[in-house]
């Protein structure tokens, strides 16, 4: 018999994971090329685009995991 | 390497402190919509990061913090994007005006004038407001009304004045405001923003008091309004080159962690637990600017001078108190999250164990969002007579079942001259039998594990006061008993429970005495129309519940023509459908003769346990001359009666 809650579970696991290695990627790429990133994003002027839009890529691939993450562990919003 | 902003170079430590902080303060942001920022920029100053650096990287880790809430929080429907946009642009504009203040006061007095400045605006808004919204709390907790919110005096006055040309609706208030009012609160929201930076101790407040907004959507409201102003905050230092980009990035890395669970943390409260850690963390951190006051004075000449080690000391403290009042904030919200979630699991496993199959079936994939076909709360009518005995042992089965809250009322007689004559001591009897009554119904909830509350209710029009009960409560079902008049006796008299579902503004389930409802069978009456395809939503939305089969009848007179009978096929075809999409096993009728007669004898055929008809909500003379199926139904059939009122 097929059991829908453990596909369910996998794959909710398989984003979960797939979301947090996108985000710790952007972090390890912002730690290893700090000083470049940091030159860039203080340039001034119209370089105030690049902090902004890393936020958004950011908020958008951390802010995917963490839902999926308190998801995964059984911390839901009541219905 | 060397910047010329002067970026400090980050180590383990600091990432860490970084990231708990972060944790901490998008805990906060998430479950009351702001006020998780303002120990950021100190924290980061503590560290090293000059003033400046540390306010343009908190303003931007700022802005996608509070979208990732705000949409995060729109999902669970508290967000007014309107509202949020419509304060947000006017915050903009109080954030540029309260810098202009801010740096008119530092060329005239000095760094230490503008702090003074500060703590002055720290203690007059929040010791004004916030000590109003902890007392409100405390008052709603007190009373046994924390999640029953009223509109404030002063609300209900804004909402009334109508000035042409300026009205907007606005979903969460459900009433148009002049934004003749709005623009003012969002002007100060925006210039505490740019003095204390958390805008939100006036915006959230001004959005619940002034203008009308449940506490619940003014602080997930209050999320898009602080991205608005985030955004243009970051734009305005990005462009001078302020922002570390790292510690922005780190502090949202852990932010979001916090936003997330305080946004999952507001399904589980009532509206006074917001107020609750909104007025707790105003208060505190008013007492820690409170604290460093006498240090700007003496700076000022205005005191004598305190010693250094004084000054140092007060600030230390105030530092402290600071981070005490975002922890206490964090706590109070830990401790309601993890107390609403063990209560829902509760429920859940209780609801679980009784259904039959439970396990089998899939839990619907969307929320619920129409009544029709939600059982949430349940008003049970019970006067501790044989005849609402069957109401109240069904209603507290069913709430095992749904997970649902109930509350039962007994009403005795009161408000009109027949209390007068009843006379003090025989009214005090009946108030005590009800009481004794409803303790019993209360004890039986206990063991059963359902969340129940009671009450004594003097009334003197008794289905008025039963229809207001359910709206106040918003209820999704009233349920009662039946007294069994039938014919002349029952229009002479007046039937409460005819005059409930003419009445009532939800669906009303109707029990006789002897009835049970452990889910065998149910019958659903439909005759095409929306009212019929309402009682088929609810019947779905019960049977999956309980993996109960359905059958689906649908009537017809001999004396129909072929194109109404063509109708009345389709009509049962259509419900099937439904019914079978909803993975519900159904088998449809269709029947020739009076509908109350077949619809009765089917139940009575199948052994079903529950009939499920909708409702035309007509009472009164009409009622009478038409006929209604619905009454006939309800007055012959020995098994229960929901009668759906249709949206």
């Amino acid at each position: 018999m097929i059991d829908i809650r453990a596909i369910k579970s996998s794959k909710l696991f398989a984003i979960t994971a797939t979301y947090g290695a996108l985000s710790l990627t952007l972090y390890v790429l912002l730690y290893l090329f700090e000083d470049s990133f940091l030159a860039l994003a203080s340039n001034g002027g119209w370089f105030f685009l690049v902090p902004v839009a890393t936020a958004f890529v950011f908020s958008f691939v951390h802010g995917n995991f963490t839902a999926h993450f308190w998801d995964m562990l059984g911390i839901k919003a009541k219905k | 390497m060397e910047f010329a902003t002067n970026f400090i170079d980050l180590n383990a430590l600091d990432v860490t402190y970084l990231l708990v902080v972060g944790f901490i303060g998008g805990l906060v942001s998430g479950f009351i919509g702001s006020g998780g920022a303002f120990v950021l920029t100190p924290a980061m100053m503590s560290m090293g990061v000059p003033g400046i650096i540390a306010v343009a990287s908190n303003i931007c880790h700022k802005f996608p913090k509070s979208l990732v809430g705000a949409i995060k929080r729109a999902k669970y429907g508290q967000v007014d994007v309107k509202l949020g946009l419509v304060v947000g642009v006017s915050a903009e504009a109080g954030v540029l005006y309260g810098a202009h203040i801010q740096e008119s006061i530092k060329a005239a007095f000095g760094d230490a004038g503008s702090n003074l400045y500060v703590s002055a605006a720290f203690v007059i808004v929040l010791g004004i407001v916030g000590t109003y919204v902890l007392l409100d709390a405390v008052r709603m907790h007190r009373t046994g009304h924390a999640g029953d919110e009223k509109v404030a005096k002063l609300a209900l006055w804004v909402q009334s004045i109508h000035i042409p040309g300026t009205m907007v609706y606005f979903k969460s208030l459900n009433a148009k405001v002049s934004v003749l009012f709005t623009i003012p609160l969002g002007f100060a929201t925006g210039m505490l923003a740019a003095t204390i930076a958390v805008g939100g101790f006036i915006g959230v407040p001004g959005m619940h008091y002034v203008l009308g907004a449940p506490s619940l959507m003014s602080s997930a409201t209050e999320l898009v309004v602080a991205f608005v102003m985030g955004v243009g905050g970051t734009i305005k230092y990005a462009w001078s080159g302020l922002v570390d980009i790292r510690l922005a990035m780190i502090i949202l890395a852990g932010s979001l962690f916090g936003i997330q669970l305080g946004a999952i943390g507001t399904t589980y409260v009532k509206p006074h637990m917001i107020k609750l850690v909104m007025g707790t963390i105003m208060v505190l951190v008013l007492l820690s600017r409170a604290i460093v006051i006498p240090v700007y004075l003496a700076d000022l000449d205005l005191i004598d001078k305190l010693e250094p080690h004084l000054v140092s000391g007060l600030k230390n403290v105030s530092f402290v108190v600071l981070i005490a009042a975002l922890a206490t904030g964090a706590s109070i919200i830990f401790a309601a999250l993890w107390k609403g979630i063990a209560a829902h699991r509760i429920e859940l496993a209780t609801a679980q164990a009784e259904a039959p199959v439970a396990v089998a079936v899939a839990a619907p994939s969307r929320p619920q969002l129409s009544p029709i076909g939600r059982f949430e709360r349940f008003l049970v009518t019970s006067d501790g007579s044989e005849y609402s005995a069957g109401a109240v042992r069904v209603s507290l089965r069913m709430a095992q079942k749904c997970g649902a809250r109930v509350r039962v009322i007994s009403i005795v007689a009161g408000g009109n001259a027949e209390l007068y004559a009843m006379g003090e001591q025989l009214l005090a009897r009946e108030l005590d039998t009800a009481r004794a009554h409803l303790n019993e119904v209360q004890h039986e909830a206990a063991t059963l594990g359902v969340a129940c509350e009671t009450e004594v209710v003097q009334a003197g029009d008794i289905h008025k006061e039963i229809v207001s009960q359910a709206d106040k409560m918003n209820a999704d079902l009233i349920i009662m008993g039946r007294r069994g008049r039938r014919g002349l006796a029952r229009l002479m008299l007046g039937d409460v429970t005819a005059q409930v579902i003419g009445h009532a503004h939800c669906s009303v389930l109707v029990v006789p005495r002897a009835a049970e409802l452990p889910g065998r069978h149910f019958i659903v009456a439909s005759d095409g129309s929306r009212f019929g395809d309402a009682a088929a939503a609810a019947a779905g939305s019960l049977a999956k519940l309980c993996q109960t089969p359905i059958t689906v009848v649908s009537t017809m007179l001999a004396s129909h023509s072929e194109q109404r009978r063509e109708e009345a096929r389709q009509a049962v075809n259509r419900v099937t459908s439904f019914l079978k999409q909803e993975n519900v096993a159904v088998e449809g009728r269709l029947l020739e003769g009076r509908p109350d007669e077949l619809i009765v004898g089917t139940a009575s055929d199948k052994q079903a346990d529950l009939i499920v008809v909708g409702s035309h909500g007509r009472t009164g003379i009409e009622r009478i001359l038409l006929g209604s199926t619905t009454e006939r139904v309800l007055n012959q059939s020995k098994s229960a009666v929901l009668v759906v009122r249709a949206a």
